[in-house]
């Protein structure tokens, strides 16, 4: 379930117990006032952990959390106001309401599922949006929901203060809150869950090409940040005894995510930073918008210098670390980094026996341009593949369709009696198709470990993954760098780790494009030895596009050539070295005539080599 | 030992000091910003002049000063309850709330458990005091007062059929439905209704079906204000509608004044005039004094008013700073001369019996209508809207 080091947990849930209670504590010796400061504070966190367990993790910015915070405190106030006041007050309401009368808990409670069922139904509409469309949306979730509550006025109000709810949370109510907040944030960080949508913050593709469901992730972390922000509302709503829908605007989003950007968005170690800075530093501004004496001088009062302060922070912040002050890894990751991988790591399981890939009549067409046209070919179990073509010649578009990251415009994939054809990318990895990318993609602010352990996770039901991704580690030689960050190795090491995660979802065939791009002639020959030892043991095929010729020549059982879309020869290097429609291709047609001693970069002496 | 001693009499006169000579600590949780802030902010204004004056005299009776403690609450709720509980905390006899009744509801947890008095600076509505509690005063004369004042001054001027426009947004611009329930008491037909919302802009929709009415009714009443009510007006003047229109205090403005033709012949209730005499012109001319200008709104004196009147109950506890003292003394005062108005709290739940003073838009300056003393059997009782 957790998939980090448990010293990591133990460190990171401990300390936050400790830092809830232990605040508490400081505050309760200083007086009511400086209690009241730390109840606020806490609750703001909560707020902030909520909006960090979907931004964070999903790398989406949202606007719109605040609002299930409204929800939050608007359904729990209505479950504890007095039954007096609600007749009184709100006299439309319909009567099992108005006599209902309960204690903070379960209003508390049933606050929540009542949010995360809200979230659920908001996240499932609006979780397939991406990037900055996703951020607008969740700007439009704010907006109607601020909206309905100022329109539903039998039930809120309105736009008037809803006021009369038994201010019941005390500083130990909101340092319960906050550890069950940030308990669960930092479990969900940290869980399956939240390492798949990680994976896939950090690169979409790549995160659907082992497996990963983004959109479902999505949707857990939506409602889960849902139901954190309830929590935060209900307690607001029981500290204040009086708000209006204005409390959850623009007002509170911005200064939560202010907590949250100069914080660092991906932590709860940020999220726990930037809400104690911006706490702090509103604190003293708001002490001296109505104006204070410093030896003799008076400064006048200034109303509005919070808001341009925390504008400033936030500025300063940008400028000097864009990633928040805490950035992108725990303060438990940071302290204890994680040991490297034994030496006994577990042989890779070998590949089940598989029926060919076959593909047949693949086009693809990006509005008039022609990429791959009407391309067949199988790809056998155990064998070798190389595809190759001069640049743009519909290779990687080949590769995509093949591997369900592009829909074809035409044509049929079908492995045995199962159509591949159009099925979601996450859906391919499933049936032992894994690939690596042209230009990397790995997850560069994960770990090598916690790249290859996402992929096993998200593939075979996640049976074994921990021994599947050690395997895959040991096999490509990258088991020492498992604890660094992909992002921070060498070009050669990140298509290792690339391929690894690739070979952890256990596959029976593996697309490989360019695989050996940026790496030097001895990596080149040990990426070759580990791929032939790849299909030799474990008996998996493998399809690769590669420019680098020699090593096709060397390794590749089978050619075949694309040039301007379309398939022009298919056969052994030795066949396809001798077609006229490839020399062709690769060195146009004056040069016809001299085709015998014409390979480009071709090395004839190692012919003999091919066997693999 | 001459300095141990100098130093310990200079000591024991510290100590002794405050017990000679109390403060009146008033904490102000006031709408500095915000859509409240046009009110508050001159409100401010009439209470530091009243607390200069009095203080230059040697504070209330001649020895207690007035301290005022001021926080900005941004017309918030949320906001105005965070800042009462700090006032609270900070040990204030008395608290000073914003404009309107609803930030100002959002104190009463705070006063009632903190036991301190509040009184709001100028909102009108009744059920405040009612729903407030004890400790919850206001300082303005209510919107049930107000509302049978200008609906028999339409009755007595021969209209007989009124159309009301008011904004369920908040208890202060329901006045029309208090305004209503009088007319037709007396009578009167109301041709209908229609509701905005608060910052709404775009009247042209309500313009268009009080034009449609057939016959055109005599009055038109709202209680919407700055920026509604400019916009409203036009909208309405621009549709061809040409009954009286009648409004309250929230546009006693200098934007109701500056409007034009369009805001002619536009009557309105308010706290209170300057007639020549009067102590309000003695206000008037000890601000102009002392600040430069004339005051701009009838806010100021409103807030001139409040000082008074916890000078007064200051007074009637003998001289203490107590807040429960102070609030049973506040209960009990009886015709304290503001600038505006004779204020009388005794007998009433909070919501102080006031002078209502009808404004007539005329030439772009105000005219006095009438101070008339409204019928207390025509006056609603207090409710929620």
């Amino acid at each position: 379930m957790i998939t980090s080091p448990r010293t990591h947990m133990l460190a990171a849930l401990s300390a936050i117990i400790a830092g809830a209670v232990g605040t508490a504590v400081i505050a309760s010796f200083l007086g009511p006032a400086a209690e009241r400061i730390v109840t606020v504070f806490l609750i703001s966190l909560i707020g902030v952990v909520g909006i960090g367990i979907y931004s964070g993790n999903s790398g989406i910015l949202s606007f719109g959390h605040v609002a299930f915070m409204a929800i939050g405190a608007y359904v729990s106030a209505l479950l504890t106001l007095p039954t007096q006041l609600k007749i009184a007050t709100l006299p439309h309401l319909p009567e099992w309401l108005a006599t209902t009368e309960m204690g903070l808990l379960p209003a508390t409670v049933i606050a929540m599922a009542v949010t995360g069922l809200v979230a659920l139904l908001v996240g499932a509409a609006i979780g397939r949006l991406e990037g900055s469309a996703a951020t607008i949306s969740t700007l439009g979730l704010l907006i109607i929901v601020h909206g309905v509550i100022i329109g539903w006025r039998d039930v809120t109000r309105g736009a008037q203060s809803f006021f009369g709810v038994p201010r019941e949370t005390g500083i130990w109510t909101a340092v319960a809150g906050v550890i069950v907040a940030l308990v669960l944030a930092r479990l969900y960080r940290d869980s399956i869950s939240g390492l798949r949508l990680r994976a896939g913050r950090e690169n979409a593709i790549a995160a659907s090409a082992v497996g990963i469901n983004i959109p479902r992730e999505r949707l857990i972390s939506f409602v889960l940040a849902g139901m954190t922000m309830a929590l935060a509302g209900a307690l607001l709503a029981h500290f204040l005894g009086a708000f209006s829908p204005k409390k959850f605007y623009f007002n509170d989003t911005f200064l939560l995510l202010a907590m949250l950007i100069v914080g660092g968005m991906s932590t709860i170690t940020g999220a726990v930073t930037g809400a104690v800075i911006i706490t702090l530093v509103t604190e003293v501004l708001r002490r001296l918008e109505s104006g204070l004496s410093i030896g003799g001088i008076e400064l006048p009062a200034v109303f509005g210098t919070t808001q341009i302060g925390i504008g400033l922070i936030i500025l300063l912040a940008m400028f000097r670390k864009p990633e928040g002050l805490a950035g992108l890894k725990e303060w438990e990751e940071r302290l204890f980094p994680p040991a490297a991988a034994g030496n006994a790591a577990p042989a890779m399981p070998k590949a089940h026996a598989s029926t060919p890939l076959v593909a047949k009549g693949m086009t693809m067409r990006f509005g008039g341009l022609v990429a791959v046209s009407n391309v067949s070919l199988a790809l056998q179990p155990g064998e070798i593949l190389g595809l190759i073509g001069p640049n743009g010649s519909g290779k990687t578009t080949l590769l995509n369709m093949l591997s369900g990251v592009l829909q074809p415009s035409e044509g049929t994939v079908t492995q045995g009696s199962v159509d591949l054809t159009g099925i979601p990318s996450h859906k391919v990895a499933d049936h032992g198709i894994a690939r690596t990318f042209q230009n990397i993609r790995l997850f560069p602010d994960l770990t090598v470990h916690q790249n290859v352990l996402v992929a096993a996770l998200s593939t075979r039901g996640g049976a074994e993954a921990e021994e599947r991704a050690q395997a895959a580690l040991a096999e490509l030689g990258v088991a020492a760098l498992a604890g660094e960050n992909a992002g921070n190795l060498s070009y050669g090491d990140q298509r290792r780790v690339e391929i690894a995660r690739a070979l952890a979802c256990q596959p029976t065939l593996l697309f490989l494009d360019e695989p050996a791009a940026g790496m030097n002639r001895e990596e080149t020959d040990a990426l070759m030895e580990t791929l032939r030892g790849l299909t030799r043991n474990l008996g998996i095929g493998i399809l690769m596009v590669d420019h680098d010729l020699a090593l096709i020549n060397q390794l590749c059982d089978r050619l075949a050539v694309l040039n301007e879309g379309k398939l022009i020869a298919q056969g052994t290097p030795a066949e396809v070295r001798q077609d006229p429609a490839v020399i062709e291709a690769y060195l146009g047609p004056g040069k016809l005539s001299s085709k015998k001693n014409t390979k480009p970069q071709g090395q004839p002496g190692r012919k003999p080599e091919l066997a693999g | 030992m001459k300095a141990l001693l100098l130093s310990s009499t200079l000591a024991a006169a510290i100590a002794a000091a405050p017990a000679l000579s109390e403060t009146l600590r008033v904490g102000v949780a006031t709408a500095q910003t915000g859509a409240l802030a046009y009110a508050d902010v001159p409100v401010s204004g009439g209470m530091r002049l009243a607390a200069d004056e009095i203080n230059a005299k040697g504070g209330i009776g001649g020895d207690v000063k007035i301290e005022l403690v001021e926080k900005d609450v941004r017309s918030d709720a949320a906001q105005t309850s965070i800042a009462t509980q700090e006032l609270a905390d900070d040990g204030v006899s008395v608290i000073v709330l914003p404009c309107d009744s609803d930030p100002a509801l959002a104190a009463i947890g705070v006063i009632s458990s903190a036991q301190i008095p509040a009184i709001s600076t100028c909102a009108s509505s009744p059920t405040l005091p009612m729903i407030g509690g004890d400790y919850m005063f206001s300082n303005f004369p209510g919107d049930n007062v107000q509302a049978t004042v200008s609906a028999k001054w339409a009755w007595d001027e021969g209209h007989r059929n009124a159309y009301i426009i008011y904004s369920p947004d908040t208890q202060y611009t329901t006045m029309p439905l208090y305004f209503a329930e009088v007319f037709e008491k007396l009578g009167g037909t109301i041709a209908g209704q229609a509701t905005n919302t608060i910052g709404q802009q775009d009247f042209s929709a309500i313009a268009t079906k009080v034009a449609a009415l057939d016959p055109q009714p005599d009055v038109i009443m709202t209680s919407a204000y700055e920026p509604d009510f400019p916009s409203l007006l036009k909208a309405l003047r621009a549709a061809g509608v040409t009954g009286q229109i009648i409004g309250s205090d929230g546009i006693d403005s200098p934007t109701t004044f500056s409007l034009g033709d369009v805001a002619e012949g536009v009557v309105f209730t308010t706290a209170g005039h300057a007639t020549p005499g009067s102590p309000l012109e003695v206000f008037n001319s000890a601000y102009e004094a002392a600040n430069g200008a004339p005051p701009e709104t009838i806010f100021s004196a409103v807030g001139y008013d409040l000082i008074k009147v916890l000078e007064a109950a200051v007074l009637a506890a003998d001289g203490s700073v107590e807040p429960s003292a102070l609030r049973d003394a506040i209960a009990g005062l009886e015709n304290v001369q503001g600038a505006t108005s004779l204020i009388t709290y005794k007998g009433t739940d909070g919501m102080p019996v006031r002078q209502v003073s009808l404004i007539r838009v005329a030439d772009g300056e105000r005219e006095l209508v009438g101070q008339p003393s409204p019928d207390a059997s025509l006056i609603p009782a207090p409710r929620m809207q």
